[in-house]
C-alpha cells in the first residue's frame, strides 16, 4: 500500500512515536521474560484457583527475641491486629497475617507469626521494633506494602508523575487546540494570527488589533 | 463424539489459518471471493470449535478420565452441574472455552458486517482470524485439552472445593465474554487502520462492540467480587490480587474509550487517542491473560505456571510493535478534524475523565508489576498490597467520582459562568447537605466523608439531569411524569442510560466507603456460650452457639458451627458457617479442607461469621465481622449491568424518535441564546 503524500510531513513525529514504542516493548519483554525464566515452568498435575496452591510451612521463619527486662506488653489486641494488618503472610495465600490467622485454619504458618508477633508484644517490644525484626528474618516482602525509601519509592512516585505528565500534555493539547481555533476564527474574519514568539494570546491579539483600527 | 471433538480441534486450527490467509490476501489484492471464503472459514472455525467443546464437555459428562483434564478437574462424585462448569476449572479447558467465544464473536462480527464496511471487512476478518489461530495454536502444540494420559485411574482428583460455587458457574463466563469483546474493536481498528479509512464508520461498528465488552467484565467483575466475598471468607471482595487487576485494568480503558469516543463522534477530535485505547485494551487483555497464566506473578487466582505465558508474550509484544507501527505511519490520517472552542467544555471534562481512567489503569498495572520490577532490579522479593493500591488508587478514585459529576453539567464546546453557575448550583448544595448531615449524625473518617459529599453531589446531577429532561417533556408534549420518565430514557438511551450507569456507581462508591466502618471480633466458645459484639450502628448483638455437628453431604464430609443472633434483644434467626472436607468416591479427603461462610445480609450491613476451626468437639474458634452496606455492591453492579443494557439496547429509528426529547449538539450560538443546555437541548427536540 503506497503512503500519501500528506503523511511523509510527520516522518519526524513518526520516528519519535517509534522509537518510544520500541524502547517500552523492550522494556517489558526484559523485565517480563526475566520473571518468566526466573519462576521457570512447573510440571505436574494443574492446579486451577484458590486452592490449588498448597499451604506449607518452609516459608516459616521463627523471629525470636529475648524479652526486655520487666516486660509488660505495650500493645492491645487491636494493636496487634494493626500491625498483623501491614504484614504479609509468607504463606501463598497473597493476604496480611491477620486475615490469613482468621479466615483459614488450615494455614500454619499465619498462627506461627502471630505467635512469634504475641510473644514479642509480651516481651515490651513496640509495634516499630516488632516491624524491624519480622524485616530482618523475612526481608522487604513481609511488608504489604513497598516502604517509601530508595528504589521502591519509584513504585509510590511514578504512578501520580505519569498523570501528571499527563495532565501537562492535555493542557498543552487544549491550549494548542484552542489557538488552533482561534487562528482559524481570526483568519476567516481576515484579522492577524497570534505568531510563535509573541507574548500574547491570540484574544489578545485580536482586541489589540481591533483597537488600532479604531485609532485609524 | 470425544474423538470428533478431538479431530475438530485439529480442523479449526486449519480453518482459522484459512481465514487469515484468504482474508489478508483477498485485502491485499481486492478479490471479494477470497475475502468470501474468508468469511465463510470464519463461520467453520466457529463450528469447529463448537464441536470440539462440546466432545469436551461429552468428555467430562461421561468421565472420560483417559484424557487428563477430565481426570484432574472432575470426579464421579462430583455435582452434575459442576461437570458443566469444569470446563472453564484448568487451563486447557479454558483456552478452549476462550477460543470458542473468540470465534463465536468473530462470526457474529463478521455475519453482521456481511453488508457493512465492506472495505474494512478482509482485515478484520483476517486479524479476528489471527487471534482465533493463536489461541488454538496453544492449545493444538502446548496445553490440549484432549490430551491422554497413559493410565485411566479409577476415578478423577475432582474438583477445588472453592470452585464448587454458583458464582463460579457465571463469573468465569462473563469475564471470558467481556474480555474476548476487546477483541472485536481491535480487529476494526486494525482493518481501519490498514485501510486509512479512519473516519466515523469504523468508530460506529466498534462502539456496539465496546460496550458489550463493557457490560460483561462489569458483570464478571461483580460477580468475581461476590464470589471472593461468600467463598473465600477473608470478608471481603476486592484484594488488588494481581489476576483480579488483570480483569479490572481492561475495563478503565474500555471506559475511557466509551467516553471519548463521544468527542470523536460529535467533534471528530480524539481520534489517534481512540485508536490507542482500543488497542490497548485489546493488549491489557492479552497481558491479564499473561499474568493469570504464566505464573510469573503469585495470585491465589493464577492457573499452573507453564510455559504458556510466553506464548501471551510472544503474542502480546508483536501485537504491540504492529499496531505501533500502524499508528505511526497513520498519525496524519487520525489527526483532529475540529478545534476546541473552549478550555471549559464538555471535551475538555473528557479528557480529565480518560485522564484519571487511564492514570488508575498505569497505577493498577504498576503496582502489580512492580514486584517483578523490583526483583529484576535490586534482586529482592517485595509485596504490594492492598494498602498501596488504596492508598495510590483511593484519591484517584474519588477524583473520577467528582468528574463523573462534573462532566454532564459542562456544556460541549463552550461554558458560560451562568450556565457554571445554573448548572452546579442544585448539585453543589446536594453534596454539601449529605456531608453536614452526616457529620451531624457524628460520622469523621475523613475519606469517608469526601466520598458521601462527592456522592451527594454526582447523584444530584443525576437527578438534576432527569428532572430537567422530564419537565422539558412534560411541558412540550403534556406527558405525565411516568410516561415522560420513560420516554426520555427510551427516546436518548445513550445519555441517560449512562446515567443510570453512573447511578451505579455512586452506590458503589458509597458501599466501597462503608467498609471504614467495618468491625469485627473474634472468640473461641463452647456450645451454649454467647459472643457479644457492638456493631458500626451501636446495636448489640449477642451470638449463643448450638454446638458444633457434623454430616456428610454430597461429595464433602461437613463441620458446621451455629448460632442464635439477637440484636438489641430481637431475634434474627440462626447463622451457620461450615468447614467442608472434600472427598473423592473412595471417601478419601481430595484438597485441603475449604470455609463457607455464614451470612446475615441486609442492606444496612452484613453480618459475616467464619467457621475457623474446631478446639474439640464442642468448642469452635470463630471470625464475626460486621461489613456495612456490602448488599450495595452487588446493587450497585446490577444497577450498572441495567444502565449498560439500557444504552447497548438499539436506539429507535428517526422516523420513531421525532417530536422527541432527544439530545443534540446546540450549536454554541443556539446554547449562548438558550441560556443553559437544558434549555437548547429542549429547543432542539422540539
Amino acid at each position: 500500500m503506497r503512503r500519501p503524500a500528506s503523511d511523509r510531513g510527520s516522518a519526524e513525529l513518526r520516528r519519535e512515536f517509534l522509537r518510544r514504542a520500541a524502547v517500552t516493548a523492550a522494556g517489558l519483554f526484559v523485565v517480563t521474560t526475566r520473571g518468566v525464566t526466573q519462576s521457570g515452568p512447573q510440571t505436574g498435575a494443574p492446579q486451577s484457583a484458590a486452592g490449588g496452591v498448597e499451604m506449607t510451612s518452609d516459608s516459616y521463619k521463627p523471629v525470636r527475641r529475648d524479652p526486655k527486662p520487666g516486660a509488660k506488653p505495650g500493645m492491645d489486641a487491636k494493636q496487634v491486629e494493626a500491625l498483623e494488618r501491614n504484614l504479609a503472610c509468607p504463606c501463598p495465600c497473597t493476604l496480611d497475617v491477620y486475615t490469613c490467622r482468621t479466615t483459614d485454619f488450615s494455614c500454619g504458618i499465619s498462627p506461627a507469626v502471630h505467635g512469634d508477633i504475641q510473644r514479642l508484644v509480651d516481651g515490651g517490644y513496640s509495634a516499630d521494633e516488632i516491624m524491624a525484626a519480622m524485616m530482618e528474618t523475612y526481608g522487604d516482602f513481609i511488608l504489604m506494602q513497598p516502604r517509601k525509601q530508595g528504589f521502591n519509592l519509584l513504585a509510590w512516585f511514578a504512578p501520580f508523575a505519569g498523570i501528571a505528565l499527563g495532565a501537562v500534555a492535555i493542557g498543552a493539547l487544549l491550549r494548542q487546540w484552542r489557538m488552533n481555533a482561534v487562528r482559524a476564527e481570526a483568519a476567516a474574519a481576515g484579522r492577524p494570527v497570534a505568531e510563535a514568539g509573541v507574548d500574547a494570546t491570540p484574544e489578545e491579539l485580536a482586541r489589540l488589533d481591533a483597537a488600532l483600527r479604531e485609532e485609524r | 463424539m470425544i474423538l470428533v471433538g478431538e479431530l475438530s480441534l485439529w480442523v479449526a486450527l486449519l480453518m482459522a489459518a484459512w481465514t487469515t490467509t484468504v482474508s489478508f490476501a483477498g485485502g491485499l489484492q481486492g478479490r471479494a471471493d477470497l475475502v468470501k471464503s474468508g468469511e465463510r472459514a470464519m463461520y467453520a472455525t466457529f463450528a469447529f470449535v463448537l464441536l470440539a467443546s462440546i466432545g469436551l464437555w461429552t468428555a467430562l459428562f461421561t468421565h472420560d478420565f483417559s484424557i487428563k483434564f477430565v481426570a484432574s478437574f472432575t470426579s464421579r462424585n462430583l455435582p452434575t452441574p459442576y461437570l458443566f462448569t469444569a470446563f472453564w476449572a484448568g487451563q486447557e479447558g479454558s483456552l478452549l472455552f476462550w477460543a470458542l467465544i473468540m470465534t463465536m464473536y468473530s462470526a457474529i462480527a463478521v455475519f453482521t458486517n456481511r453488508n457493512a464496511n465492506r472495505a474494512l471487512m478482509p482485515w478484520v476478518t483476517g486479524t479476528l482470524g489471527v487471534v482465533a489461530l493463536f489461541f488454538l495454536m496453544t492449545m493444538a502444540f502446548s496445553e490440549n485439552p484432549y490430551e491422554r494420559i497413559d493410565w485411566i485411574p479409577a476415578d478423577g482428583r475432582g474438583m477445588n472445593p472453592q470452585l464448587q460455587n454458583p458464582g463460579m458457574a457465571a463469573h468465569p463466563p462473563m469475564l471470558y465474554l467481556g474480555y474476548v469483546g476487546t477483541a472485536i474493536p481491535f480487529a476494526f481498528a486494525i482493518g481501519a487502520l490498514v485501510t486509512r479509512q479512519l473516519d466515523h464508520q469504523w468508530l460506529g461498528a466498534v462502539r456496539r462492540w465496546a460496550l458489550v465488552s463493557w457490560f460483561f467484565l462489569t458483570i464478571g467483575i461483580v460477580l468475581g467480587m461476590w464470589w471472593a466475598y461468600v467463598e473465600l471468607g477473608w470478608a471481603g471482595y476486592w484484594a488488588w490480587d494481581a489476576v483480579e487487576n488483570s480483569s479490572f485494568l481492561p475495563w478503565l480503558t474500555v471506559t475511557a474509550f466509551l467516553h471519548s469516543i463521544m468527542i470523536q463522534e460529535k467533534r471528530g477530535m480524539l481520534r489517534k487517542w481512540n485508536v490507542t485505547l482500543v488497542v490497548l485494551s485489546f493488549l491489557l487483555t492479552i497481558l491479564g491473560t499473561f499474568i493469570t497464566r504464566s505464573g510469573v506473578i503469585e495470585s491465589v487466582h493464577a492457573f499452573a505456571r507453564s510455559s504458556i505465558g510466553n506464548w501471551f508474550l510472544g503474542f502480546l509484544v508483536a501485537a504491540a510493535v504492529l499496531t505501533a507501527y500502524l499508528v505511526s505511519t497513520r498519525l496524519t490520517d487520525l489527526k483532529a478534524k475540529a478545534e476546541l472552542e473552549s478550555m471549559v467544555s464538555r471535551e475538555a471534562a473528557f479528557l480529565y475523565n480518560n485522564l484519571v481512567l487511564v492514570g488508575i489503569c498505569f497505577a493498577t498495572l504498576w503496582g502489580t508489576l512492580f514486584p517483578i520490577l523490583s526483583e529484576a532490579v535490586k534482586g529482592d522479593k517485595i509485596t504490594v498490597g492492598p494498602p498501596f493500591f488504596n492508598s495510590v488508587n483511593g484519591p484517584l478514585g474519588l477524583l473520577l467520582l467528582a468528574l463523573t459529576g462534573i462532566g454532564p453539567l459542562i456544556a460541549w464546546r463552550r461554558a458560560s459562568l451562568v450556565n457554571l453557575r445554573r448548572q452546579f448550583t442544585w448539585p453543589a448544595a446536594a453534596g454539601v447537605a449529605v456531608f453536614a448531615t452526616l457529620v451531624a449524625l457524628g460520622m469523621r473518617d475523613p475519606y469517608a466523608l469526601i466520598s458521601y459529599l462527592l456522592a451527594g453531589f454526582v447523584f444530584g446531577t443525576i437527578i438534576q439531569e432527569f428532572v430537567k429532561g422530564v419537565g422539558a417533556r412534560q411541558s412540550m408534549y403534556g406527558e405525565g411524569m411516568a410516561a415522560a420518565f420513560v420516554r426520555l430514557i427510551g427516546r436518548n438511551r445513550r445519555r441517560y442510560g449512562g446515567y443510570i450507569v453512573h447511578f451505579g456507581v455512586v452506590i458503589l462508591f458509597c458501599a466501597f466507603a462503608g467498609l471504614m466502618f467495618k468491625r469485627d471480633v473474634t472468640a473461641t466458645v463452647k456450645t451454649g456460650e454467647t459472643v457479644k459484639a457492638t456493631d458500626p450502628y451501636g446495636h448489640e448483638w449477642v451470638f449463643t452457639s448450638q454446638g458444633i455437628s457434623t454430616f456428610e453431604q454430597l461429595n464433602r464430609r461437613v463441620m458446621a458451627i451455629s448460632f442464635a443472633v439477637t440484636r438489641d434483644g430481637q431475634s434474627m434467626g440462626l447463622l451457620s458457617s461450615e468447614k467442608r472436607q472434600h472427598v473423592d468416591s473412595n471417601g478419601e479427603p481430595t484438597f485441603e479442607p475449604s470455609t463457607e461462610v455464614g451470612i446475615l445480609e441486609s442492606p444496612k450491613q452484613d453480618v459475616y461469621l467464619v467457621f475457623t476451626g474446631a478446639v474439640d468437639k464442642d468448642t469452635a474458634a470463630v471470625h464475626i465481622n460486621f461489613n456495612p452496606l456490602v448488599w450495595w455492591v452487588w446493587f450497585g453492579g446490577i444497577i450498572m449491568a441495567f444502565g449498560g443494557m439500557i444504552v447497548m439496547w438499539p436506539q429507535a429509528r428517526r422516523g420513531e424518535r421525532e417530536g422527541g426529547y432527544v439530545a443534540q449538539l446546540p450549536s454554541a450560538r443556539e446554547q449562548a441564546e438558550a441560556g443553559t443546555p437544558a434549555d437548547a437541548l429542549a429547543g432542539a427536540g422540539a
